[in-house]
């Protein structure tokens, strides 16, 4: 074997225990709702050659605090709620569990819900709200410029 | 702050003059009476922040726990709420503070503390949006910004069309001090030329990108302008003022409600409040919610104010030869309804019955969006790092005649990049297709939104509330106020010559906004204690002196006679200089 792809097992077990660890972690989320969040919003929002995407910007992880400290009770129904006909779609469409279908059939999942399920658009607001703020979102994908000291306004000077 | 010249309130002497208020107006009461030497005292309701701490202007989203906003226990009002519900807004909602509509925007963890919670502030009758801050420094902490003057195209617009009152001054009385507080405080623009909307002494100007330049060439043809924004921004910077810096072009301009942590743009604490505490004749003293301005039995004059520690609950008296009110067009005027004795049993300074009438501002809320094709995928440029994009001033009602309705609207516009691509939640679909999208057209977007004059009516009014109390016992104001037929009609003119504009341009119009947005919407209030020359028709002369009450004034947006479709605030504090400027005058003579 090839010290680089040794190299790479290793740190795709690193990644693993670090994601077992942090499933222990989660403030609202049960293990297996934060792993279908993740997906959706990495299906939303995916890592393409311009910037990584939603899961490695951590969306679901912002998501799940927001959500742990939310006081109306409908708010974090809705989430829930609509986790569970995510994998009752995937069931009914792919014959298995959401997280257990092909990249594929998930595709196909989130396809039908873009079209039909208002909890798409919960999930697609919460992703792009927790993405274009992140670290990821704002230098890499959409490479702002500001916030930062200008001696000159950038822009076309008028005749005076 | 300037710690070694912070003074305590000496309640046992009479002072020059007291200012109620410390935002535009009661700022500039404080600097113009202390430069001419006279001791003043300087109630604010709210406290003193330590503004830098709160604005952070350079904190990233992702620095902040919350992506910026509030905690979740705090409720922001929502457009659906102001309109199905009637006030007081915070009944009934369960969320530990309520605040108007403002703090719905981003980044409303840095404006919190700056605007007040309406459950200890309500108010009742007309559904009404009023966004209030109770803070040294008040609105001006957290400003638009967009510094226009007004012209006899305003000032004299009752001769032009018949319609209500003229003011009671002229441009040529008021053109010095606009060009005083240009000087003074610092403004951004360019110089256009223009009758209706007069150049001030600008400072070097923002720049517009390629998006804007293209729709001013294309307007142009239409014999209307489009100029860089007009920003109450020192970009050059100010060498008679060391609390503030000049504009750095950070782009944190785009949080709204935003401020500014280096005070490039104006806010009235570093740029009128502590300079005059330098002078050594400016005593301020916060926590003060003033609650009716006494009066001396004997001559009917005004002796001083009576108020309220905002923390403790104490009550205080504090005396002064001249009553100076820049609490805010509807606040000011509560005081005056409140300030009630036998010789006024109106209210002060209500003789007339106007105190509290004639109240105007701006319609808001016709709003367009499009696309500039050629800007699609262009490689990004910093779009945000300055005030706002550009302002086009009014077109309607100058030379033509407009058969539906009269006076006129602006638009406040932007375009390009931001920090968050806004657009992304209006791009339909999802993954990579969604996410290029939303990269390529990030800055290609322009949109611009109008303000219009509403008519100052008498049957517009406020008055006070006979159960309705605050926090602090004093009864609350109850709104009498509806847009009427013309602002319908106007209105429904913004969206139409928005379409045209847009569609001249080549510009694909993605969103067309129609509604109006809920009275008070544009925090442009005005009019209350108007000036006028008839002590039977209005409530002050044109040195903002109350008719009744020779040393009581009124400094705020209360004494405009219209609300013009000109943002206020340069025309408030240019209005506060020169009547501030008469009356020190007249008391050096002895003749107040």
């Amino acid at each position: 074997m090839e010290r680089r792809e040794l190299l790479k097992i290793a740190a795709v077990a690193a990644t693993a225990g670090r994601l077992v660890e942090a499933q222990g972690q989660h403030k609202f989320f049960s293990a297996e709702e934060f792993a279908a969040v993740d997906e959706l919003m990495e299906i939303i929002i995916p890592t393409d050659d311009h910037s990584p995407g939603a899961r490695a910007a951590q969306c679901a992880a912002y998501v799940d605090e927001r959500l742990a400290e939310e006081p109306d009770a409908k708010v974090k129904d809705s989430w829930r709620a609509g986790i569970k006909r995510v994998d009752e779609l995937s069931k009914s469409m792919n014959g298995e569990p959401f997280m257990a279908a092909t990249p594929a059939g998930q595709t196909a999942v989130v396809e039908r819900m873009s079209t039909q399920e208002k909890f798409f658009g919960l999930v697609k607001e919460a992703t792009i709200h927790a993405y274009y703020t992140s670290k990821i979102g704002i230098h890499q994908e959409m490479e702002y410029k500001g916030n930062v000291l200008l001696n000159q306004f950038v822009g076309t000077e008028l005749p005076s | 702050m300037p710690q070694s010249d912070m003074k305590t309130a000496d309640l046992s002497i009479t002072y020059d003059a007291i200012v109620v208020g410390s935002g535009a107006a009661g700022g500039m009461a404080a600097h113009v009476l202390t430069t001419h030497g006279m001791q003043v005292l300087l109630l604010e309701a709210g406290k003193k922040l330590p503004i830098e701490k709160e604005l952070k202007s350079m904190e990233w989203p992702y620095e902040h726990p919350r992506r910026g906003a509030m905690p979740p226990d705090s409720h922001a009002l929502r457009y659906n709420e102001y309109n199905i519900r009637q006030p007081p807004y915070a009944k009934g909602v369960n969320a530990k503070h309520v605040y108007s509509y403002v703090q719905s925007w981003g980044s409303s963890d840095y404006s919190k503390n700056i605007v007040v919670d309406e459950k200890d502030h309500p108010y009742t009758g007309t559904q009404y949006a009023w966004v209030r801050a109770r803070a040294l420094g008040g609105k001006t902490n957290i400003w638009g910004r967009l510094a226009l003057r007004l012209s006899d195209y305003d000032f004299k617009a009752a001769s032009h069309d018949g319609y209500g009152e003229d003011w009671p001054i002229s441009y040529a009385d008021i053109e010095p001090y606009y060009d005083l507080v240009d000087r003074y405080l610092g403004i951004s623009g360019h110089k256009e030329n223009l009758p209706y909307l007069p150049d001030s002494i600008f400072q070097r100007s923002t720049r517009l990108n390629a998006s804007e330049v293209m729709l001013r060439e294309k307007l142009a043809r239409m014999d209307r302008v489009l100029t860089p924004y007009r920003a109450g921004v020192t970009t050059d910077g100010l060498k008679h003022n060391k609390y503030r810096s000049r504009c750095y072009g950070r782009g944190a301009c785009g949080r709204r409600a935003g401020g500014c942590d280096i005070h490039a743009a104006f806010d009235s604490p570093t740029g009128l409040i502590y300079p005059a505490m330098d002078t050594g004749n400016l005593t301020l003293r916060t926590n003060s919610t003033v609650r009716e301005v006494l009066v001396d039995k004997d001559t009917g004059k005004a002796r001083g104010v009576a108020f309220t520690d905002t923390e403790t609950g104490k009550s205080y008296e504090a005396k002064a030869k001249l009553v100076v009110l820049g609490a805010s067009t509807l606040e000011s005027a509560r005081l005056l309804l409140l300030s009630k004795s036998r010789q006024y049993p109106n209210g002060l300074a209500n003789s007339s019955g106007h105190v509290g009438h004639n109240f105007c501002e701006h319609i808001m809320g016709p709003s367009i969006t499009g696309l500039v094709k050629d800007q699609v995928g262009r490689p990004r440029t910093l779009d945000d790092g300055r005030p706002d994009g550009f302002y086009v001033p009014r077109f309607r009602n100058l030379k033509e005649k407009n058969p539906n309705f009269i006076r006129a609207y602006g638009f406040e516009g932007d375009s390009g990049a931001h920090i968050f691509p806004g657009h992304a939640n209006d791009t339909p679909g999802f993954g990579a297709g969604f996410k290029k999208t939303v990269r390529d057209q990030a800055g290609a977007f322009i949109s611009m939104g109008a303000f219009g004059e509403v008519l100052s009516r008498y049957e517009n009014y406020v008055d006070i509330d006979p159960l309705v109390k605050d926090r602090w016992g004093i009864p609350v104001l109850r709104f009498h106020y509806k847009f009427g037929d013309n602002e319908h009609k106007m209105a429904a003119d913004m969206a139409d010559s928005a379409r045209e504009m847009f569609e001249q341009a080549g510009i694909e119009i993605v969103k067309l906004d129609r509604t109006v947005l809920t009275e008070g919407w544009s925090i442009h209030e005005l009019g209350t204690s108007r000036m006028g020359t008839d002590p039977k028709k209005s409530v002050l002369n044109q040195f903002q002196q109350a008719h009744d009450v020779p040393n009581l004034m009124v400094v705020d947006g209360s004494s405009h006679v219209s609300a013009s479709c000109q943002n206020p605030t340069w025309t408030i504090m240019a209005l506060c200089w020169r009547s501030c400027d008469h009356i020190a005058d007249a008391m050096k003579k002895g003749e107040v």
